[in-house]
């Protein structure tokens, strides 16, 4: 048998598709700026941190001296450290709002299954040091964006498992069975969380309020349908402050309130949300926050590239779009040229130019047409100025195309 | 275009109709039955073969229901049916809203009547619940995954317990089978992608509250 070229789970990005991923990179980049979020980078090489909320999905190597390293499994606890390093203070306590953005590589030690890679690519931001609903709502907001300026129509959910969690201590679930209960709430399982509730022998309104939370989704009238049973102060902030991030949208119509959020509940202390759009069955991205998990005070959202760039393409053969058309090459042509003063002049005004390696002009004209060249720009000599030297390679070029590229040439000698 | 969005497998705003998985066997005549009780007519069409079911509104995939889970989790399928083992089994995070009430069965822990003895090794069409079923225990035993007729493990002595479906007991009886353990209750349910709840709402909330309404009153 021959050996696999790739370990399973990870694969080569062709350059149509590694360019496309550069564009998505740039364009998310240049939104998370425009927002004031400044752009770090933390290693791809960690100490292993047996508290790290993804220790056990984490791929494990040995350090020269014999220490156990991992590779980054998520970035949020690696901007956590940045901060402790970089910004003490904020990571002591100081409330002052810190903006990070970052994009990467996050590998996973999980069974390659079918459609899940290993290693893969997250974009995404923190904004620490403050914890308020305008903070929550910013995040919101710029995943609303970020899905937007991918060319997608969002739509994103919103909970907080802070009421899920309010909601057990007001009816006293046992350490041991909140994990299994929030599971069950979190998959909207009826069944399931009538059957734990029974179970622990759970009584009263929160246990009530239990029960009734994983059909509580929908606009904001679910906040008022909880409040109207709420069993305790706690429950009730955690509401409260769901509707003061709905009041900071001016139109909240692609927001969809899910009271039943309830994932990772040790993990997520306050508001949570996830982006979906229309043509997807898979969340784009997803977040919230964590105060007090590995900050006092933070949270943030990560976007999984690869599947964006999925949906991106789905949304587009729905369309029944051939992107890859002509109109988008001659929004950038590409030039093989003989002539290298000629070259320079294209390059200098942002044309792509590649040298022809080739030993004459009959042999360069074949061989442009292989590297997927528009024109080809025949050698001085070969009769001609460079204007008239510049040779169409396809048809349908448009002629505004070929006439910026031969009024850049004019002037070169022949 | 439809079609384009079908290959690609993502639930669509603009795809006007429900995508339902429906399994193959017993489950799918009870399914059929309770989507009509709530107005979702699906026509059975003549020839066996048909894998695509078309209704008012809804098509309905017709699949090994193993393959339910996998549908509904990639967005293809907006909802299904399947059985509540085999949901355990896929680890996949649906929504799953109702319990239906039909196709009711234990999955067991299952020996030899009267064997004492160690258990060394357990075969199942379970891998993952009986692997985490013994974690849980704390026993050491190795789990061999099999594709059916599970009993036949423990009688040739592949192995020294399985881990199956139980719904009569009759075939333990049979064989002289006996149920040691029970490891999960199950029954079909009605499960959700959870993107299609949150963007087709409108369709499939009413479906789900018709859904229960059907399942208390069988």
């Amino acid at each position: 048998m021959t050996r696999a070229p790739l370990p399973e789970g990870v694969r080569f990005l062709a350059p149509e598709e590694a360019a496309q991923r550069a564009q998505a990179i740039a364009v998310l980049r240049d939104l998370y700026r425009q927002w004031g979020y400044l752009r770090v980078e933390v290693p791809a090489l960690e100490r292993l941190e047996p508290d790290h909320p993804r220790a056990s999905k984490a791929f494990k190597l040995v350090d020269v001296g014999g220490s156990v390293l991992a590779l980054r499994s998520d970035f949020t606890p690696a901007l956590a450290r940045l901060v402790k390093a970089a910004y003490p203070a904020v990571a002591a306590g100081e409330e002052r709002p810190l903006r990070l953005s970052y994009d990467g590589l996050v590998w996973h030690a999980i069974d390659p299954e079918l459609a899940r890679g290993r290693e893969f690519t997250q974009v995404g931001i923190e904004l620490i040091g403050v914890s308020s609903a305008r903070a929550d709502a910013e995040l919101i907001h710029l995943a609303r964006e970020s899905v937007r300026a991918l060319g997608l129509t969002p739509r994103v959910e919103v909970g907080n498992p802070a009421y899920v969690t309010a909601l057990f201590d007001a009816a006293g679930v046992p350490e041991g069975a909140r994990e299994g209960l929030a599971d069950a709430i979190d998959r909207k399982d009826q069944s399931e969380v009538l059957a734990l509730v029974a179970a622990h022998g759970l009584r009263g309104a929160a246990a009530d309020a239990i029960v009734a939370v994983p059909d509580l989704y929908g606009g904001p009238e679910v906040i008022d349908e909880a409040m109207a049973r709420v069993p305790t102060a706690a429950a009730g902030r955690a509401l409260e402050r769901l509707a003061g991030v709905l009041e900071e949208f001016e139109d909240p119509s692609d927001l969809m309130l899910d009271l039943g959020m309830a994932r990772r509940l040790s993990y997520y202390t306050g508001v949570t949300f996830r982006a979906y759009t229309f043509d997807f069955g898979q969340p784009l991205l997803g977040g919230g926050r964590y105060d007090g998990a590995l900050l006092p005070r933070a949270a943030g959202f990560a976007l999984g590239l690869g599947r964006v760039l999925a949906a991106v393409e789905a949304a587009r053969e729905q369309r029944g779009g051939a992107a890859r058309g002509h109109s988008r090459r001659d929004a950038d042509p590409l030039v093989a040229s003989l002539d290298d003063p000629a070259a320079r002049v294209l390059r200098a005004a942002g044309v792509r130019v590649v040298r022809s390696v080739a030993a004459d002009p009959e042999a360069a004209r074949a061989e442009a047409v292989t590297v997927g060249a528009d024109f080809l720009l025949l050698p001085r000599g070969t009769g001609g100025t460079a204007s008239e030297r510049l040779v169409a390679l396809r048809d349908g070029i448009d002629p505004a195309v070929a006439q910026r590229l031969r009024s850049l040439l004019v002037g070169e000698v022949a | 275009m439809s079609g384009a969005a079908e290959r690609t497998g993502q639930g669509a705003a603009e795809r006007p109709w429900l995508v339902v998985a429906l399994p193959k066997g017993r489950v799918l005549d009870a399914a059929l039955e309770v989507l009509r009780r709530v107005g979702v007519a699906v026509e059975v069409p003549e020839d066996p073969r048909a894998l695509r079911y078309e209704g008012d509104g809804v098509r309905a995939l017709v699949m090994r229901n193993a393959d339910v889970p996998t549908y509904v989790d990639l967005g293809v399928a907006d909802a299904g049916v399947v059985g509540y083992d085999v949901l355990l089994e896929s680890g996949s995070r649906l929504y799953a809203p109702v319990d239906l009430g039909f196709g009711r069965c234990r999955i067991s822990l299952i020996r030899p009547r009267g064997a004492v003895g160690p258990i060394r090794r357990v075969a199942s069409k379970y891998p993952r619940m009986t692997a985490e079923y013994l974690r849980r225990l704390g026993s050491p035993a190795e789990v061999v995954a099999l594709s059916g007729n599970v009993e036949l493990a423990c009688l040739s002595g592949l192995a020294d317990a399985v881990v199956d479906v139980v719904e009569t007991g009759a075939t333990l009886a049979a064989n002289d089978l006996e149920e040691v353990d029970v490891i999960a209750l199950s029954s079909a349910r009605f499960v959700v992608n959870r993107a299609a709840l949150k963007l087709k709402s409108a369709r499939l909330r009413p479906l789900i509250t018709a859904l229960r309404e059907a399942a208390q009153r069988p």
